[in-house]
This record gives C-alpha cells, structure tokens and sequence, in this order.
C-alpha cells in the first residue's frame, strides 16, 4: 500500500518535471517557430493587432521576391566557402599539434602549451585591431584569405586533440618507429586515425563556430556584397528592407535553415564536441 | 618516474634519448610553421593591441607617435566608454547569474533519467547554435514598440501593461541582455548536464539510503562533485558577457530609438572608434581595458572558489 502511494508520487513529480521541461524548452525555441510561421503570412497578417501564431492565409511570395532583392545564394557560398577551408586546416593542423604536444619533449613545451591554453579565454574580438592591421599590411582586406586567416588555428582544438592522443600507447608508435615508419607515416597511418573520432568531433565544431560565432570579423572584414556571409547579407538585407517583414522573417529563415539543418544531423556530435571544447577560440 | 627524468636530461628532443633526426625534421617542417601561424594570428595580435594602445595610430593620419598613457586618460573622460563600461558591467552582472542558475537547473531537471532527454536537450541547445543576427532581428521585432511587438502584446493579452522596451535605454540594455542570456542558456546547461552524468549513481543512491531529500543529495553530493565545471562556466560565461557584440549591434542598427547610443557596450566602442572613426590608438586602449579587466575579474572569481573550498 504504502509503495504504490510512493510510486504514484513520484509520478506526479515526474510529471511535474515534464511540465517545467516542456514550457521552458517550448519558450527556447519559440523565436525560431514564430519566425518559421510568420515567414509564410502575408503583410496584412503581419502587421495584424492581434497577431496568431498559423499564417491566416499561407503565401510563398516573401520567399519568390528574395532573389531579387539580395544574392542569398552567393552568401551561402561564402559561408560555405569559409567554413570549408578553416574547417581543413583545423582537420590537418589539430591533430598534427595534438600529436607532437602529446608525445613529443621538448624545451618550452609546457609554456608553448599553456600559451595556446590561455589564448582560449581571450575572445576574437579584443585583439582584432591589430589582426586587422595585419591583414592591411598583406593587403588581405576584403578577401577570402583574409576572412579565413584568423580561423585556420584552433587552440581549443590543440587542446582537446592532445588530450585524446595522449590514450594512443606510446608502444604503438615505438612499435611502428622500429618498423623504419617515418614520423609523418607514424601520424598519418596510426595518430591521424586513431584520434579520427575527436578530430571530426573538433572540425564539426569548427564548422558551426565560423558560420555563426565570428560575425564581428567577417563584418570588419568584408565590405563588398561579393564577400558578405549569410549574417552580412541579412544584415544590409534588413537594414534597406527595413518595413518589410515578411521579406526580412523569410531571409533570417534562409540564414537559419543551413546550419540547423547541419545541427540536426550533427546532433550528437556537435553537442559532445561543444561541451568539451567550449566552441570559442 | 625515474626514466622520464632520465629523457629528459638526455637532451632537448627524444623521448628515448638520442636525439631522432627524422622527429626533429617533423618539428621543423609541421610543428613550427604551426606555431608560427599560432603566434601571427593570437600572440602577436595579442601583444599588438598593449603596444598600439599607447600610441595616437589613427588610418589617416600617415605617422604614428608614442604618446604614453595618453588614451587611457582621455578615456576616463570619454563619456561614451564610461557608459559602456557600465553597461558591459551590468552585462556580466545580469547575464552571467542567470545563465549559471538557469543553466544548473535545467541540467540537474534533466539529469533525472527522464525520458524525450535528448529532445529536450536539443531544444535548449538549438539558440546556441543558430546564427545571432537572424536571432536578434526576431527578438528585437519582438520588443518592437506599442501593441506592433509580440512581447507587449502578450503582456497586455495576459492583463499587464505595455513596456517601452526599445524607447528606455533601461530596459533595453536588459532586454538585449536577455537576448545574451536566452542565446548561450543551452551551452551552460550542457556543460552541467555532461558533469552530472559523471557523478557516479552509487552516491546519489547511497545518499537516498541515507534518508536524504532529493535537495540535499543536490546541495551536498552533486553540486560540490561538478564544481569544478562551475567554476569553467562562470569564468566563460563572464569571459562572453563581457566582450558582447552582435546582439547590441543588431539592436542599435536602423531603429528610430534614442537609446542607440545608451546601450552601447566596450566592445561595440571598440568596433566604433577603430571600424568607424579609424582611431586604432583609442580603439586599443579601449580593448586593452576590456582584457584587463576580465583577467581581473577571473582571478577574483578563482580566490572566491579556491576560498570556498578551505
């Protein structure tokens, strides 16, 4: 008797549970529902005082006009193309810097180490003066090398990909060195698959924090429409549209779609990644 | 133990002692370019903007002198950084709190080997990953004024009063806060969620045996195991309050409001004087505040816990 009373009391506080998780993630995501539906409204329901979540009539043409308006196409490709190329350093670079910190000695290894450690807490933004004045110096302002420069090295990355090859048994390599292998045949053919898991753990973070973290660089940097990203673009898109709603809610949902898409497949791993590496450099 | 002191003395590079000339050519051709790179993109820029911060460095002015604290005085004069300093204070303040607590709560909710986990998880994580100029553009048409926004009219729907979130520069720095806070929520919650999977399910059931509420096994078993990662997300969290850009950008752009220049942030005076008006020198110094002042801030929040734990 007693027990079936506990039981059903930790029901009701299940339930209880289920009702606070549901209402706070429903209000989460709310935005992103709210900018979905209205995309899909005509301007009168937009602007309607007493707004309903469902478009009352359902319409495309906040969708047709975009191409008109702005090159949302070339924008997904710079961001794509951004993404891509910091994306391989970070595959190739990681690792290789993982691998030598991770089983290699040398003198000033721990300080070199705690160097890259300590420039994870110091954010983009604080020294991009001086990174801008760099890219001037090589004549690098408004263009793709310039955009991608600062994001071809991850030192979160470095860290974590040390960490993980640090599992790898020495012996493994001792074993492979006696074999007469080459250092780079020892990283290619043993630390490079071994540690593939972490690596494509850290390149799909890499992938998601230069598509969405890094705004304030690409909008320092880029200052033709050929160059802007998703966020630029929207950001001039939104600043001469300013009235037009409907046209702005369906453009921040074409800059939305790409990396939620990517999220959703990703789901796991991004999540994995992003809590051990905090997803800033 | 002995035999890695021994490698050690035995010389600069090997692990097993003689020095490898193939290891020693794969540092030279992969590990020193990468750490040349490393020093261009981070070390360099980082020491740049101390050196720069003393100097008038303006990208129309041809020469550029030292000028010694020069910047940093005019700064404390400079009504616009005071205010945004200000306002980046109440940033951390505000934000980093709620992130923590809303963060450790809906964590330890979902710790609870509750079914549609992972679902939920995702919904609070989806504002993290998503791009936020499209996040501040709704939010912001959210706060638009009158009965136009969404945010005023629920608030009327459920019997309450209009707020003038975008005319108070007040409430606008807190609504774009909220903005900072709803956007990072879910990587917080993450972080905790991750540790207090780690704490071994042997303890919590020891200490239901033990007779203890479900509040004390949180307050005396898992809190202090995952405080370590705490700490972590209080230190980021600070760390990303204070150097907040895009939200503030995206809410003073193009809006007919007053309060553009009121809730302006250091970093967004940073962004100002350098990308705006081209005075590098000032645009420094100011960055160089920003760094200062949240290395301090995360020594302060390091004694607290090391204090904490005598």
């Amino acid at each position: 008797m007693k027990r079936l009373a506990t039981r059903s009391k930790i029901k009701g506080s299940r339930i209880i549970l289920h009702l606070c998780l549901l209402v706070t993630s429903v209000i989460m995501v709310m935005p992103f529902i709210w900018l979905v539906f209205t995309s899909f409204k005509e301007k009168a329901d937009i602007i309607s005082v007493t707004p309903t979540l469902l478009p009352r009539v359902w319409t495309l043409s906040n969708y047709i006009k975009l191409p008109e308006v702005a090159p949302f196409l070339r924008f997904f490709f710079n961001s794509f193309f951004i993404s891509l190329i910091s994306t391989l350093f970070i595959i190739i670079g990681c690792p290789m810097a993982g691998y030598i910190f991770a089983k290699y000695k040398f003198r000033g290894q721990t300080f070199l180490f705690l160097l890259i450690m300590a420039t994870i807490l110091v954010p983009l933004q604080t020294y991009m003066i001086p990174l801008y004045l760099i890219m001037k110096s090589f004549g690098w302002i408004n263009t793709y090398q310039g955009m991608i420069f600062p994001l071809i090295i991850m030192s979160s990355g470095i860290f974590f990909l040390r960490q993980n090859i640090l599992t790898i048994p020495d012996e493994l390599i001792d074993a492979s060195r006696m074999d007469g292998c080459s250092e780079f045949g020892i990283f290619w053919k043993i630390i490079f698959p071994l540690s593939f898991a972490a690596t494509a753990a850290i390149a799909i973070v890499n992938w998601v924090f230069t598509w969405s973290q890094v705004f304030i660089w690409y909008l320092v940097m880029a200052n033709s429409e050929k160059l802007f990203t998703m966020e630029l673009g929207l950001m001039y898109f939104q600043r001469h549209y300013i009235t037009d709603y409907g046209g702005i809610m369906a453009a921040c949902v074409i800059t939305v779609l790409p990396i939620l898409i990517f999220f959703l497949i990703f789901r796991r791993r991004i999540i994995e990644g992003v809590s051990l590496t905090g997803m800033k450099y | 133990m002995a035999k890695k002191k021994q490698s050690y003395l035995r010389g600069w590079l090997g692990r097993q002692g003689s020095i490898k000339r193939s290891q020693m050519l794969f540092i030279l051709t992969i590990f020193v370019p990468l750490i040349s790179l490393f020093i261009i993109i981070r070390i360099i820029p980082i020491a740049a903007t101390l050196g720069t911060s003393f100097t008038n460095m303006h990208l129309i002015r041809p020469v550029t002198k030292f000028v010694g604290m020069k910047n940093f005085v005019r700064l404390l004069e400079d009504k616009q950084f005071i205010s945004a300093f200000f306002n980046s204070i109440e940033y951390v303040v505000v934000a980093v709190p709620l992130e923590i607590g809303l963060g450790l709560l809906f964590a330890l909710m979902l710790s609870r080997k509750i079914k549609f986990e992972s679902l939920y998880e995702t919904l609070y994580f989806i504002p993290y990953i998503l791009p936020m100029v499209p996040a501040a553009i709704v939010w912001k048409w959210f706060y638009s004024p009158g009965s136009f926004g969404l945010a005023n009219y629920l608030l009327e729907s459920v019997g309450l009063g209009r707020v003038p979130w975008m005319s108070n520069p007040r409430i606008a720095l807190l609504a774009t806060i909220g903005i900072h806070v709803w956007k990072n929520l879910g990587y917080f919650m993450i972080i905790f969620l991750v540790a207090l999977k780690n704490v071994p399910a042997e303890m919590r059931e020891a200490s239901k045996v033990d007779g203890a509420t479900i509040w004390q096994t949180i307050r005396h078993i898992e809190l202090p195991l995952i405080k370590p990662i705490i700490l972590y997300g209080i230190v980021m969290a600070t760390v990303w309050s204070w150097s907040a850009f895009t939200e503030v950008y995206i809410m003073t752009q193009g809006t007919d409001i007053s309060t553009g220049a009121e809730i302006q942030v250091l970093i967004y005076r940073v962004f100002q004087e350098a990308f705006v008006y081209h005075s590098m020198g000032k645009g420094c110094a100011i960055s160089f505040v920003v760094f200062l002042v949240s290395l301090v801030i995360i020594l302060v929040q390091f004694k607290i816990f090391r204090w904490g734990e005598r």
